[in-house]
């Protein structure tokens, strides 16, 4: 038994003495010499440059589109406004011409007047009933009475009598027309 | 060195203080003003809701309105030439407008209000285009009344907004339901700069709410048909007012409620102010033989009397305190109780109400809604008179059986006939559709109407079969409320009626007519007052025209097809 551990020492440098040296020779350290290559800066701040700079005009430009748009929107609005007040003056036209008073005028001027009877014609047995007379009578009163304003607004009128002036113009040749210019006159100015 | 600091270290205190003051001392009121320069709040004004007809075109409605509003600091300058160019240009006077431009001490001054918003802004910009600055607008909305004065007694009308904005009603269903129509005002508030909307700025809004929109059962064209005829009818027998209801007979929906006279909606104050109401519910007036349908179609439901029982009908009825006859002379007549109808007989009601046993006609009268509120809606209804204990003697129920001694409006009174014509069922009126909410609370409308049986459906068809008779050319006194091709049932009325000055009965008289066609299958029914006419008129001769024109119109209006049956020739003697 005693032998075989100086067999196996003896074998190994030859079994592998020249990969032996080659690892030895690997992991021997040495210095390495100072890198001496440095990377070219230029393109590094020209990229970060270009990021600001980029960063920088595309806020100014979204900054700028948010303005133009904010403009658009009021103009819009504006014009939406007066569209819809547009619009409303349109209905308003409409409903002023579907009025059934101007519709009964624009008819009666035409010399049309509201029947008072009809005939009726069933579609499906073309029977027809009812007691269809040509269409008589009055025509309506379109207008609606004249307004009966409160007396407030409707004073009666002030007559004031005004003792006839003693010897004015005229005399016994006055016509009519000159007294009733002076009651007139009078009137006007009762305190003369 | 140590001078330099000592400055320095002085100069900063200086600022902490400040900071001090601004952070801890009150910072929130800064914080507002630092957030209220530049920012704009602006009132989003609820639209109003609009009224309409039962088909849905407009009664009343709101439109964008603008006030024009003049900086008299800026206009006294050239005040003259801007009034002439606004009384140009604008509805406004001359001398009023001068004197707003010229106001002393005041850099706020009315020009014109409720301008549609689009000619205001043209008129502002035309005004600074020709070098007249200092006019500037304000949100004032506009209500029109497009029709003028169609159903004006039923919407009522808007006065001058108030100083806030608000709406201000003064009549109608405008200021019944003041409240349902208003809605709320929402508000926005938003940073501008330079006449432009602050992106990403602060940006609220609280969105306005806008009122309801109120639909009535009233159409429109019927409505217009309603008032001509009406006013053609009061004016030609020379009356003094009068009233036209046009029902839906199966639904009790007021299709047509005229008064006559009325005002003009879109220019009230042109009119007397008591003429802002609807007649047809606030003024009482005794019916007259109109109130006879009711007695009669009693007495057939109480099993008292039918179409054929026979009367021995005096001249003369003496009672307790003074003789009732007939507004003709006539020996005793042998009439059938479809006769007494058919030629209105006071005595012959009388005597045929004698069999009703005490408080049993009261009971139907009540019934048929006399005596209570219609509740459609408008203000100032009047709940009539209908006599009750100790008042309902002897001889107020012989003149209540014949429709005096009693006081009604017009729309209880169309509301008691239509029960008949819809086989005896009374249905609630209503001017409302759907359901809509008071301003008392009050929810009402044809989504709340009730209906109660007042008299059986044989009695009713026995009545309508009476009252067919009424405008028969040989047996009844109306025969110019017929409608030709049609079946028709109707009775007339005329009543003695109380004069306004001396509060007793005058010699004046209340004519009218009420109906329903085709009678024999009822579509509608129509009643046609006159009040005060000319000496000598009759129900049958004034208000039974009006009533064949309304009714004819209505049924042709709505399509409906004549029965094709011949009228019934019930005897009316015997």
């Amino acid at each position: 038994m005693s032998s075989t551990a100086p067999q196996v020492r003896s074998r190994l440098p030859r079994v592998a003495p020249r990969t032996a040296q080659a690892a030895v020779q690997r992991a021997r350290l040495t210095v390495v010499p100072r890198g001496r290559t440095r990377a070219p800066r230029v393109p590094f701040v020209t990229l970060v440059s270009l990021i600001l700079l980029g960063g920088v005009i595309g806020l100014l430009l979204f900054n700028t589109s948010m303005q133009q748009a904010s403009f658009q929107a009021t103009a819009l609005e504006r014009q939406a406004s007066d569209l819809g007040a547009r619009q409303e003056a349109l209905e308003m036209d409409l409903q002023a011409l579907r009025d059934p008073a101007r519709i009964a005028r624009a008819a009666q001027r035409q010399g049309m007047v509201i029947p008072t009877s009809a005939g009726i014609l069933d579609l499906g047995t073309g029977a027809i009933s009812g007691a269809a007379e040509p269409a008589a009578g009055a025509p309506l009163p379109l207008a609606p009475p004249a307004a009966q304003r409160p007396s407030f607004l409707d004073p009666a009128p002030v007559r004031v009598r005004v003792p006839a002036a003693v010897g004015s113009s005229g005399g016994s040749t006055a016509t009519g027309n000159d007294q009733g210019n002076r009651g007139r006159n009078g009137a006007a100015s009762p305190t003369r | 060195m140590g001078i330099g600091f000592l400055l320095i270290a002085m100069v900063l205190s200086v600022f902490a203080a400040r900071l001090v003051q601004l952070q801890a001392v009150d910072p929130g009121s800064y914080a507002q003003l630092a957030a209220a320069e530049g920012t704009v709040q602006v009132m989003l004004p609820a639209a109003r809701g609009e009224i309409t007809d039962r088909n849905g075109d407009p009664l009343a409605e709101s439109v964008d309105g603008t006030m024009i509003v003049a900086d008299p600091h800026v206009t006294s300058d050239h005040a003259t030439e801007l009034a002439r160019f606004l009384t140009r240009r604008l509805d406004v006077d001359y001398a009023d407008t001068l004197a707003a431009l010229r106001a002393e001490d005041s850099r706020f001054q009315y020009i014109a209000r409720q301008v549609p918003t689009s000619k205001a802004e043209d008129v502002v910009a035309d005004a600074g285009d020709e070098g007249y600055p200092g006019l500037f607008t304000e949100n004032d909305p506009l209500r029109i009344y497009p029709n003028g004065d169609v159903a004006a007694n039923v919407v009522g009308f808007l006065g001058t907004p108030e100083a806030d904005g608000s709406a201000h009603a003064l009549a109608g269903l405008e200021d019944r339901f003041n409240e349902y129509l208003s809605g709320t005002d929402g508000e926005a508030r938003y940073q501008m700069g330079a006449g432009n909307q602050i992106p990403l700025g602060d940006h609220t809004v609280t969105p306005a709410v806008d009122g309801h929109d109120l639909r009535t059962t009233i159409d429109r064209d019927l409505q217009w048909y309603a008032q001509r005829v009406l006013q053609q009818t009061v004016e030609g027998a020379k009356g003094e007012s009068g009233i036209a209801v046009v029902m839906d007979s199966r639904t009790g929906q007021l299709l047509a409620l005229a008064d006559y006279p009325t005002y003009d909606a879109a220019d009230p104050q042109e009119y007397d102010s008591s003429l802002y109401k609807s007649s047809a519910l606030t003024d009482v007036y005794e019916p007259g033989s109109v109130e006879k349908a009711l007695t009669l179609s009693s007495l057939i439901d109480a099993g008292l009397a039918t179409p054929r029982t026979r009367l021995k009908v005096p001249g003369k009825l003496y009672r307790q305190d003074r003789p009732i006859g007939d507004y003709w002379d006539h020996d005793t007549l042998r009439l059938t109780l479809a006769g007494v109808l058919a030629k209105s007989s006071n005595v012959g009601t009388v005597l045929a109400a004698d069999e009703f046993k005490p408080g049993q006609l009261r009971k139907y009268l009540t019934a048929y809604g006399l005596g209570k509120r219609t509740g459609v809606g408008l203000g100032g209804e009047t709940r009539g008179i209908l006599p009750r204990g100790a008042a309902w003697t002897d001889q107020v129920d012989d003149r209540i059986s014949f429709g005096q001694s009693l006081s009604v409006n017009a729309v209880q009174m169309a509301a008691a006939i239509n029960a008949i014509a819809n086989g005896g069922v009374r249905v609630d009126p209503s001017l409302v559709m759907g359901s809509a909410t008071l301003d008392n609370g009050t929810t009402i409308g044809t989504g709340q109407t009730t209906e109660r049986r007042v008299i059986s459906e044989r009695a009713a068809h026995q009545t309508m079969l009476m009252m067919e008779r009424v405008v028969d050319p040989d047996a009844g006194v109306a025969p110019r409320a017929a409608v030709a091709g049609y079946r028709v049932a109707g009775k007339t009325g005329t009543a003695q009626r109380v004069g306004d000055e001396c509060a007793c009965y005058d010699g004046s008289t209340t004519v009218s007519f009420a109906g329903f066609a085709p009678a024999d299958d009822p579509r509608f029914t129509v009643y046609v007052v006159v009040h005060d006419p000319v000496a000598g008129s009759g129900g049958g001769s004034v208000a039974g025209p009006a009533f064949s024109q309304l009714m004819s119109y209505a049924l042709r209006r709505y399509g409906v097809p004549p029965t094709g049956k011949k009228p019934n020739q019930i005897p009316v003697e015997w």
